[in-house]
């Protein structure tokens, strides 16, 4: 299964992986459009930074996820095959109760007024999650972890 | 007739996961689930959700129609335990039959408490805590109509705002200077309060509601500690609730305040009979022993860790710590530990933001033991797994109170720990811009 690892010691701050992740999530297909629109908010992924430290912050799709088992609403799920943490807006309430329990503050409320929550979903459609594939340094990598999922 | 490997009764957190948990380890030992209630497994907390019209009778259930017959699990909707004879290794349903099990998860919950106030018990009052609850307040909380809500915890003003939804004039009465004294603190519990009373909640605290009358109908008059009179047509009584422990008394099962008293595998005193959820008191970190946490992730958590157990797979429950999620007219409220500290050794950060948003944490020595943050809630879970594992605050605790707190803020071997040893087991780097691994 798959793991987004961030390396701090590549990381400029240059919260590329954010503009990136929230571009992947539009449907828009120009980046500058989309920004123009407005779309580029609700980013999955959070640069952490304090003086020369950041590092990127997305969902870690804990083995035992502590979102998985507090959803009131039974919108967080584990898929058996991919250890993918998912999460259906669909389902759910907009409770809080994941941003309450995750350990990495990787879940947050979604920017867009839906009421619900928002996090990574691996970008399930991509080879490399976009994150990733547009961190101009190697600040994060994808690895496969093997046992799991 | 019937014999099972695994009998649960309850139907709710800690019976779905120990479900869940249970066929983990132990892909065939039969299972039964008996639940009182006629639904399947469903939230609890989302009644107040469905009241207030937010989601519809769909969003209720937990899992999918197919959950037991995909898990290979017998349930019993309506099947009502009366007894448990863990001498026999039986159970008695209120229709007669016997059942037999080799272990026995005890996860029947909790009841709403009942005060004694002069006039109740004769008086049709409606309560708040499952899906029938919610209901039967439908059917009643439509045009026009005024509310008395008795009690301003969690409950209370959950169905106090869902009320209010629905159109009603509500009214909540709580015997505590403030409303929700137990989950919160001074400060939040007035910014709560604030944000309720420009919604239109009528909140009035250091007070009871020592009498009350039946005049039609569901509609009557109670009369307050300082003499005034409030009129409703519809009362709900949240004053507490206890565990549902009494199948576990009449069976002679140790209990503790109330609730089954559980070790740290779930199993109660009696052999092969285990408890999880809000009827069991299991480990506390914060006061390190037993207490009953009436919450939904800690009745999930303890439900996993007694199937688990009840499967086989020895397993320590690692403690659980009080924690809230709630959210009032869109004013939301994270809270973990302890908020309300009893005595001066603790230290207390607090402080308000720009935004309006504020943030209160409780250290002891080092050790971050408490938090609440109310508005801007993101990253509040780093918070909570600081107090949950204990960890050392020593070199960052100053920084808690930034806005924009994380992992920076930590110390590198900390953050390290935490981040880096799934690269280390990684084998495979699957995609990155520069070869820089």
């Amino acid at each position: 299964m798959k793991r987004i690892i961030p390396r701090e010691e590549y990381c400029t701050d240059c919260r590329l992986c954010e503009v990136y992740c929230s571009f992947s999530h539009t449907q828009e297909i120009d980046l500058v459009l989309a920004y123009r629109n407005g779309l580029l908010k609700n980013g999955r992924v959070r640069v952490s930074s304090r003086g020369p430290v950041s590092f990127a912050v997305q969902c870690r799709h804990c083995q035992e996820a502590p979102c998985v088992l507090a959803c009131l609403a039974g919108a967080m799920g584990r898929e058996r095959e991919s250890g993918r943490v998912t999460h259906d807006p669909s389902r759910c309430v907009g409770c809080w109760t994941c941003i309450l329990v995750c350990p990495y503050g990787a879940v947050r409320r979604s920017e867009d007024g839906s009421g619900v929550v928002s996090k990574c979903d691996l970008c399930p459609d991509l080879a490399v999650p976009a994150c990733v594939e547009h961190c101009p340094n190697g600040a994060l990598v994808v690895v496969d972890l093997e046992g799991d999922g | 007739m019937g014999h099972y490997r695994y009998a649960i009764i309850g139907n709710s957190a800690a019976a779905i996961h120990a479900c869940e948990a249970i066929r983990e380890v132990d892909p065939n030992g039969s299972v039964a689930v008996f639940s009182e209630e006629r639904y399947r497994c469903y939230s609890r907390p989302l009644i107040s959700y469905l009241l207030a019209g937010k989601i519809g009778a769909a969003g209720m259930y937990l899992r999918r129609p197919d959950f037991y017959r995909f898990l290979e699990i017998d349930f019993f909707p309506g099947g009502k335990v009366i007894s448990v004879d863990p001498a026999k290794k039986a159970l008695k349903l209120s229709s007669g039959r016997i059942v037999y099990w080799d272990r026995l998860l005890l996860s029947t919950g909790f009841e709403p408490f009942i005060p004694s106030v002069e006039g109740l018990s004769s008086t049709k009052y409606f309560t708040f805590t499952n899906w029938d609850d919610a209901k039967k307040l439908m059917r009643v909380a439509r045009g026009p109509f005024r509310a008395l809500v008795m009690g301003a915890g969690l409950i209370g003003m959950k169905a106090a705002e869902a009320l209010h939804a629905r159109g009603g004039r509500v009214v909540v009465v709580e015997k505590a200077e403030r409303i929700l004294p137990a989950a919160l603190d001074p400060v939040a519990s007035s910014m709560v309060a604030e944000r309720c009373r420009a919604e239109g909640l009528d909140l009035i605290t250091g007070c009871t509601v020592v009498q009350v009358r039946q005049d039609s109908g569901t509609g009557g008059v109670a009369v307050l500690e300082d003499g005034s009179e409030v009129e409703f047509d519809l009362l709900v009584v949240a004053a507490g609730v206890k565990p549902r422990s009494e199948l576990a008394v009449e069976a002679g099962i140790p209990c503790l305040g109330g609730a089954v008293r559980v070790d740290l595998h779930q199993r109660t005193a009696v052999p092969d009979v285990f408890a999880a959820g809000d009827v069991s008191a299991a480990l506390d970190k914060v006061i390190g022993g037993p207490q009953v946490n009436a919450l939904w992730p800690i009745a999930a958590l303890q439900g996993r860790f007694a199937g688990l157990n009840m499967a086989g797979r020895v397993c320590s429950y690692p403690g659980g710590i009080p924690m809230n999620s709630v959210e009032f007219f869109g004013l939301p409220v994270l809270s973990a530990g302890l908020v309300n500290p009893p005595d001066g050794r603790y230290r207390v950060l607090s402080r308000h933001y720009e935004d309006g948003s504020y943030r209160r944490l409780v250290l002891d020595g080092d050790r971050l033991v408490g938090m609440m943050v109310v508005g801007a809630v993101e990253g509040a879970g780093i918070f909570t797994s600081l107090i949950r594992e204990g960890v050392s605050v020593r070199g960052f605790a100053r920084s808690l109170t930034e806005a924009d707190f994380g992992y920076a803020h930590m110390s590198r071997s900390l953050r390290k720990r935490r981040f880096e040893a799934e690269l280390l087991r990684g084998k495979q780097v699957l995609g990155f811009r520069k070869e820089r691994i």
